[in-house]
């Protein structure tokens, strides 16, 4: 709606002009015309647009802002943007607003263009943000205060914290694109995920029978159950998470599982989501004690996945749901 | 005060004194106790194999019979469950009677194996390796054990420059150095937050990734140890009546607590090493001994440490079969060590203070 | 010889001779360095000087022949609270037993035999902090007793008992030290005991020798007042004892 005002602004004049009086009994006649033409363009104003528009054309940048997300609003289009938020990194740079990024934390390592820095984004200090004179700063979470720290520079905090299902992760894609003057763009990246996604689902072809998988996040067994965002990804396969089934107060969404319990399992696909951070592969899993009596071993089901992509919601997630896509369709075979 | 009888026997009503000493009889019922942890512990597990079939696997591997089980379930069962119930029970005995040494050499009820900075010196280790390494967990153990020793080794010299090898001394420096060296772990922690939940997992202490390279890891240190710690027990004893008695009695106070604390402390890092930081089996079993069996060491040594292989596998059963989940071990053994204080501080209001 | 701890010398000049079975009081103000005397005799301080046990020098002596020519009771023992009486008491036994040997028959029956002469034997099996404080006391002569040493040195063995039990204790000593022939050196607080049970005495002041000799030789109301600034009378009572009391300043 706060679109509205400048693009009736904008128009209104132009009406105006239209309807110059001559005479002054169709000066009358002019009147009622202009303001019947307003009432009109008014009513018209106010009918809501439909959300996604067609985004051929160029992103209004000065006409969207002043933008209001949430409780934060942003006065005119960031151009000195800190990314505190790996994620954020990531969907910024697939929006185009690559370019607007000063600063990135130090675990935002893609792209690798990003303008990388020290910052600690889990422990953020606002005097070294600060230092980089933001307009704007992406977060995942206010720890300390850190919003209402740089709000007392003046300095926007947008909060983006970890989304519990697809449809929240698109959101956020639209939320940055609208922060950062691209909305179009981000309501297009969003549609575009989402197909993808869709896509790559419904092309799956269905396994024979039911499939279980176990999903590894370090190699002291910690898993995730399919209550969290990534477990959502897998349910859609028609998979079956061998971490549910009851974890009781002692796990809540990523259980410890213990080697027995997998075992006993048996699942039939292994996804490792600890490749890079502590160099799990299919090999070690077989060499694991006990673990080569598992089906998923013996036939090479033992999927190695990018810990930051199955860590993160950024546009890579379509690369994330290509690999479980692969795995299932040469499992369920 | 009547006159006191010079040399003269009383009537045969008078019971000659009795010493307390291990009895070959209350031996065998603590080992009967600890066999009988170790078969239940293997025969009750997380997964659902079924007591009766797991037996039947256990008497077939001992007669040389044909097993029951799948190839699956008895990697289950002797991969897996197997090692784990015997580093369970290595890791207890060896915290333990570590536990119970360092009770005798501090003279203090409330020390526990990690007094000396065992435990701040493998925790720094540990935060290095997962740090600098992290894909080479390989190396965790190894660095566990040499921060454990080195965080001993450096609160010993370091009491040994103040001048005194007092028990004071000795605890003052172990003071220090774990503060030195918790403060340097946390410091690299908050420089590398993302791996904070695996630093925080090790030191939780947990036995679920046992294997019986684990077993072979720890037992070489364990075994020496426990053996030098069982001979020493008598001179516990002695060390208990104060450095000056026990000077007088012939012993050399200093070099028995360097012998003393060395076994002890590689006992303690080679556990620490397999499994983390486990507490209070150090301080609860010793004392559970003592109430049970008498206060002199000859008897809590050896008994702590078949006391401490009970209480972790019954605690580690636990863990793993309680709840749906498995409860982190640290968590175990400290619920017992609530309720335990309580005991101690009734049972201490009848003593004189 | 002149002894201290940690550089400092705390005694010196102390020069005394001992017969065998004979007994050595040690007396003196507080903080005069007493304790101090006994340490070093005992092998545990440092000092400078000789000693002497039998013509043998202390110091060439290894800790373990130490152990058992010399049987020490500190002023303030540390009593292991959960131990029981016979236990404590069979650590005495340690200097005979080889660096890991568990105690033999005789060892017990040596055991049995203090703990019959002085009169704990009903106490055998209680533990330690369930004693009074006379048990107490009497538990640990029976640990020094059990050493078998030559030599006693006792540091301040009444302390915290009442007349009594410091009395039996005392002739408890004596006779234990006529029977076994043992020699005793000891530290006393109360002048009339010193008086009454010592053969010899050393008046220690200020960390030296102030007099030696018998006990009317040493204790004199002048001696008293110069060393101690106490107003005292000494007198014999009874059959010839010793008696130093106290009387009021005028």
């Amino acid at each position: 709606m706060s679109r509205l005002l400048p693009t009736h602004a904008a128009t209104f004049p132009p009406a105006a002009t239209r309807a110059r009086p001559r005479r002054s009994r169709s000066r009358t006649a002019a009147l009622s015309f202009v303001s019947l033409l307003a009432a009109l363009l008014m009513l018209g104003g106010c009918a809501t647009h439909a959300p996604d528009q067609d985004s051929t054309a160029k992103p209004d940048t000065e006409a969207t802002f002043p933008v209001t997300i949430g409780s934060v609003t942003i006065d005119r289009q960031p151009m000195r943007i800190v990314s505190l938020s790996p994620t954020a990194t990531e969907t910024l740079y697939s929006l185009g607003a690559g370019p607007q990024l000063v600063a990135v934390d130090s675990d935002s390592d893609f792209p690798p263009q990003a303008p990388h820095t020290n910052l600690n984004a889990l422990s953020p200090d606002p005097e070294a943000i600060a230092a980089y004179n933001p307009d704007l700063v992406v977060t995942t979470a206010d720890t300390g205060g850190l919003s209402a720290a740089l709000a007392k520079t003046g300095v926007p905090t947008l909060v983006l914290p970890a989304p519990n299902t697809l449809d929240d992760a698109y959101a956020q894609f639209i939320t940055l694109g609208k922060a950062t003057g691209h909305q179009a763009e981000g309501e297009s990246l969003a549609r575009q995920t989402r197909d993808d996604i869709n896509k790559i689902v419904a092309g799956t072809p269905k396994p024979a029978h039911p499939l279980s998988y176990y999903y590894e996040l370090d190699q002291t067994y910690y898993s995730e159950t399919s209550a969290t965002f990534i477990g959502q990804i897998f349910a859609r396969f028609g998979l079956k998470n061998i971490a549910d089934g009851g974890t009781g107060p002692a796990g809540g969404d990523y259980p410890q599982l213990s080697a027995e319990r997998i075992l006993q399992a048996d699942p039939s696909l292994i996804f490792l989501a600890d490749t890079k951070c502590c160099g799990q592969t299919a090999q070690t899993v077989a060499a694991r004690p006990g673990w080569n009596t598992l089906t998923a071993v013996e036939q090479g089901h033992v999927v190695g996945l990018d810990d930051d992509i199955a860590s993160r919601w950024s546009p890579r997630l379509v690369d994330l749901v290509q690999a479980v896509s692969t795995a299932v369709a040469s499992a369920g075979r | 005060m009547s006159e006191v009888p010079v040399a003269q026997r009383r009537g045969t009503g008078r019971t000659r004194p009795r010493r307390t000493r291990l009895r070959a009889r209350t031996l065998v019922v603590a080992l009967l106790v600890l066999v009988a942890a170790l078969v239940g512990a293997v025969l009750l597990g997380a997964g659902d194999i079924g007591w009766q079939r797991v037996l039947a696997e256990l008497v077939a591997e001992v007669t040389g019979g044909r097993s029951p089980l799948s190839a699956r379930e008895a990697a289950i069962v002797w991969q897996l469950r197997v090692p784990r119930v015997v580093l369970a029970g290595l890791v207890g005995a060896a915290l333990s009677v570590s536990g119970a040494t360092f009770q005798g050499v501090f003279r203090n009820p409330l020390a526990d194996p990690y007094l000396l900075g065992a435990a701040a010196g493998a925790g720094m280790a540990a935060t290095l390796v997962v740090v600098l390494a992290p894909a080479v967990s390989a190396w965790l153990p190894a660095a566990a054990f040499a921060g454990a020793l080195g965080g001993v080794g450096l609160s010993w010299l370091l009491g040994r420059s103040a001048g005194r090898t007092g028990t004071a001394t000795l605890l003052l420096a172990g003071v220090a150095v774990g503060s030195f060296l918790t403060a340097i772990q946390t410091f690299v922690q908050q420089l590398n937050t993302t791996t904070i939940r695996q630093i925080y997992t090790w030191i939780l202490g947990g036995l679920n990734v046992s294997t019986w390279t684990d077993v072979l890891l720890a037992l070489p240190y364990i075994a020496p140890a426990a053996v030098v710690l069982c001979l020493c027990a008598r001179l516990l004893d002695i060390l208990a009546l104060g450095d000056a008695e026990a000077a007088s009695l012939g012993l050399r106070p200093g070099r028995v607590r360097l012998l003393l604390i060395a076994a002890a402390s590689l006992a303690t890092a080679a556990a620490v090493s397999v499994s983390g930081l486990i507490g209070f089996v150090g301080i609860v079993v010793p004392h559970l001994v003592r109430l049970l069996a008498g206060a002199s060491y000859r008897v809590v040594i050896p008994l702590s440490l078949i006391g401490g292989a009970v209480f972790l596998i019954v605690a580690d059963e636990i863990a793993r079969t309680v709840l749906p989940g498995e409860i982190p071990l640290g968590v175990v053994t400290a619920f017992t060590g609530a309720p335990f204080f309580v005991a101690v501080l009734r049972s201490s209001r009848g003593q004189r203070t | 010889m002149h002894a201290g701890y940690a550089g400092s010398i705390v005694v010196r000049g102390v020069s005394a001779e001992v017969r065998s079975g004979g007994w050595l009081g040690i007396v003196g103000p507080n903080g005069a360095g007493k304790s101090t005397v006994l340490k070093a005799m005992a092998g545990l301080l440092p000092f400078g000087g000789e000693i002497t046990l039998d013509g043998k020098h202390v110091e060439r002596l290894s800790r373990k022949e130490n152990a058992r020519l010399v049987g020490y009771a500190p002023q303030s023992p540390v009593l292991p609270d959960g131990l029981t009486v016979t236990d404590y008491v069979l650590l005495g036994r340690t200097p005979h037993l080889g660096a890991l040997a568990r105690e033999s028959a005789g060892d017990l029956s040596i055991v049995d035999d203090v703990l019959a002469r002085l009169d704990l034997a009903g106490l055998a099996a209680r533990r330690l902090h369930t004693l009074s404080g006379g048990e107490r006391q009497r538990a640990v002569l029976a640990r020094v007793l059990a050493q078998r040493t030559g030599l006693l040195l006792l540091d301040e063995p009444t302390t915290g008992l009442d007349l009594g039990h410091a009395q039996a204790l005392l002739e408890l000593v004596d006779r234990l030290r006529r029977e076994d022939g043992t020699t005793v050196v000891s530290t006393l607080h109360d002048l009339t005991f010193a008086a009454q049970y010592a053969e010899q005495l050393l008046l220690i002041a200020g960390g030296e020798v102030a007099a030696g000799g018998t006990a009317a030789e040493v204790l004199t109301a002048e001696r008293l007042a110069d060393h101690y600034g106490a107003t005292a009378t000494v007198f014999t009572a009874g059959r010839g004892d010793l008696v130093v009391a106290p009387i009021r300043p005028k």
